[in-house]
């Protein structure tokens, strides 16, 4: 048995000592009684410190014990819990990271019951409250991300802490660098218990040289300093739009592995929604690399954030669609600029010809975070995970009614003891 | 139902007489000594005869063997006539539970009833239930009084707060015994008193008091006056020694006010045997005497 709310307990506890030193110290006005030499008795506060307890004060004292202890415990929510039964939350990690997904399919399938659960993840996560998903998933390229996995992990685990007794985590993933953010290890604490990890393959790293296609206009200044960065070759993995994205380019978007960059020649080439107030900033900067120039900013970028301007705001953003991407860039160049032909700039540029998601990092943990994120101890019980801010007690309601008969009884007691004393 | 319910008491009072504090101006024949001189055969003394006197008095064989004339003189008996008055104040209802000062004041008032009727005094009772009703029994010798006056006094209801003071006032009687515990108008009643032994009477005061007003329950008590609910005080550890404190010199004060108006005061405490309480009555008139 656990409680919702231990602390008032303690507080009922109090309260009943309280009443006992009541019961034997209190100051009370005794019943009148007919006294004929009365006249005689000096005239003092008609208040009495009575210290002897008469069978009705033990009564009194009982009924009011006894309800103070039935409201403490209505109020602490007395929870029963399950017992012998355990259930599973597979976390599986579909990411780019996972160099076969039938090898997780299957470490899955050995170990689960009929009843567990599966998340499913890459860089979100999918809460589903039976394994059948698994046979319909499909490789993502996109960027694994063990904090999102382990949070829904969790929220699933919260779930079905009120059916069993205890959760047991089961990660399958290759548990790449890439996975691990700074909020990881937090997410990971918030779990109570171990997580057993079922390794899988990692996918290894795409070291092919970069291919872009860059169109034909190298009159166009963005086309001509990324031509510097000497990737250009048609029919590559990364497309550059200068004007407005048509059907076939979005079609070709969702091959796997394509990213498509749509940067905008004049703000006319775009159809992103435009700023209330069109202004004018001094820099912008992705990932380590800065560009020092005036830019317009015409756009408010919505999506995945890949470059920014000095103040924060996105200036450059990524939509996955399909296996690939599109990446959004709302960056201006003068057409007499030769910004883009400084050195700075094709180091500003080079994370938009990453794969989506970014630079792929498949390097394993090293033992230290392996070790954290499976933990150590026991499964994680059910009273750890179980939410107790949004639960209550089916027991609190037929606990309070009962002390609101032995109130009323105790009430019903002090009235008669009274009139027997007038009597 | 005084032959029954009293029995005990009329048995141990019998053979007790309640002597006159003084010479009785009455002129019925009866056991007390009479102001009066007469021609009963209880010879006192001779006096000379004078012109006036009644010849039918007259010492005839002291006149022939002496030649004087003198008057053969004898003590006269009278009787006393006796009014017992009897609080029946709510006072007197006390201890509540067990009534014990108003069994005794009713023991009383029948045993003192016994007492006088047995010397052939006339005996009556008045008992005031409350200021609209005054039961009263007048005083009579006839057989069967003292169960009238046990009947009288068993079917009162004490209640009220009636002042006894008028009662005494009205008596006729120069005999007068009151049975109160005094809680009521003592000081009107002590007027009265007196007034009644200046006019030749003879007032007997019992002063009933009960135990529990002597000693207290030691647990504490909001004590309330039955004739005046307005009066609450709380009788408790530290107010009791300044009880017991006012009520004994009230006591005292009592007593020597009445024994000073020239009647007889006795204390009588509830637990105390009515036969006793009412002996000692009767034996404190003789060391009066």
């Amino acid at each position: 048995m656990s409680w919702l709310i231990p602390s008032a307990l303690g507080l009922a506890g109090a309260a009943i000592v309280v009443a006992i030193a009541i019961h034997f110290i209190a100051r009370s006005r005794p019943v009148a009684e007919p006294f004929p030499t009365a006249r005689f008795i000096p005239r003092r506060p008609i208040q009495a410190r009575t210290r002897s307890l008469a069978l009705s004060d033990v009564l009194l004292l009982l009924l009011r014990a006894a309800a103070l202890a039935l409201i403490g415990i209505a109020v602490a929510g007395p929870m029963f819990a399950r017992t012998g039964r355990a259930r599973r939350v597979f976390v599986v990690d579909r990411s780019r990271a996972v160099a076969n997904l039938d090898e997780a399919r299957d470490s899955v399938r050995r170990l689960a019951g009929a009843a567990d659960k599966l998340v499913v993840f890459d860089s979100s996560a999918e809460r589903d409250a039976s394994l059948a998903p698994l046979d319909t998933m499909h490789l993502s390229s996109a960027r694994g991300s063990l904090s999102t996995a382990i949070a829904a992990a969790v929220r699933t685990g919260v779930v079905e802490s009120a059916k069993v007794d205890s959760v047991e985590l089961v990660l399958v993933s290759p548990l790449v660098r890439e996975e691990i953010d700074d909020a990881t290890a937090r997410i990971r604490a918030s779990w109570p218990g171990r997580i057993r990890i079922v390794p899988v393959r990692s996918a290894s790293s795409d070291t092919t040289p970069l291919r872009a296609d860059f169109g034909a206009n190298r009159n166009d200044a963005v086309v001509a300093g990324l031509s510097l960065m000497k990737a250009s070759t048609n029919g590559g993995s990364v497309r550059l739009i200068r004007g407005g994205v048509v059907a076939s380019d979005s079609v070709w978007a969702r091959g796997a592995g394509h990213v498509l960059l749509h940067w905008p020649a004049s703000d006319t080439s775009a159809v992103w929604p435009k700023r209330e107030t069109i202004d004018a900033i001094g820099a912008v900067t992705t990932g380590g690399a800065t560009l020092v120039a005036r830019f317009p900013r015409l756009w408010v970028m919505n999506g995945h954030a890949i470059a920014r301007w000095a103040d924060g705001e996105p200036a450059a953003v990524e939509h996955r669609i399909g296996d690939g991407c599109i990446r959004d860039i709302g960056i201006l160049f003068d057409a007499a600029s030769d910004v883009t032909l400084r050195a700075s700039f094709r180091e500003f540029a080079l994370p938009f010809f990453a794969p989506c998601g970014g630079v792929a990092d498949f390097a394993p943990l090293d033992a230290s975070l392996h070790a954290m994120l499976a933990g150590a101890g026991v499964l994680a019980p059910a009273t750890a995970l179980i939410d107790r801010t949004a639960e209550s007690s089916r027991w609190s309601t037929w606990l309070l009614v009962f002390a609101a008969l032995l109130l009323t009884g105790e009430l019903a007691l002090r009235r008669a003891a009274a009139r027997g004393q007038a009597a | 139902m005084a032959d029954t319910s009293y029995g005990a008491l009329l048995d141990a009072v019998r053979g007790v007489h309640w002597q006159a504090r003084h010479a009785v101006a009455n002129a019925a024949p009866g056991s007390h000594r009479s102001t009066q001189r007469g021609t009963s055969a209880e010879f006192t003394e001779y006096r000379l005869y004078r012109q006036g006197d009644d010849p039918r008095r007259l010492d005839w064989r002291l006149l022939a063997r002496s030649d004087r004339a003198y008057i053969r003189l004898a003590t006269d008996r009278a009787q006393l006539p006796t009014t017992i008055v009897l609080d029946a104040s709510q006072s007197m209802l006390f201890p509540v539970a067990t009534r014990d000062k108003w069994r005794l004041a009713q023991e009383i008032a029948i045993g003192l009833a016994a007492v006088v009727h047995s010397d052939g005094d006339p005996v009556g009772v008045v008992v005031h239930e409350t200021s609209q009703r005054i039961r009263m029994l007048p005083p009579r010798t006839r057989r069967g009084v003292v169960t009238e006056i046990a009947r009288v006094v068993g079917d009162v209801e004490p209640g009220g707060d009636a002042p006894l003071a008028a009662i005494v006032s009205g008596v006729r009687t120069p005999r007068v015994a009151i049975i109160t515990d005094l809680l009521g108008d003592a000081d009107a009643l002590l007027r009265a008193a007196r007034v009644h032994g200046v006019a030749n009477g003879e007032v007997h005061l019992v002063h009933v008091v009960a135990r529990e007003e002597i000693e207290p329950p030691r647990r504490a008590i909001l004590a309330a006056d039955p004739e005046a609910p307005v009066v609450q005080r709380l009788l408790a550890e530290q107010t009791r020694a300044g009880y017991d404190r006012a009520f004994a010199d009230w006591r005292a004060e009592m007593a020597r006010a009445w024994r000073a108006s020239g009647a007889t005061y006795l204390e009588v405490v509830t637990g105390e045997p009515a036969a006793h309480a009412v002996r000692r009555i009767v034996e404190q008139v003789g060391e009066l005497r």
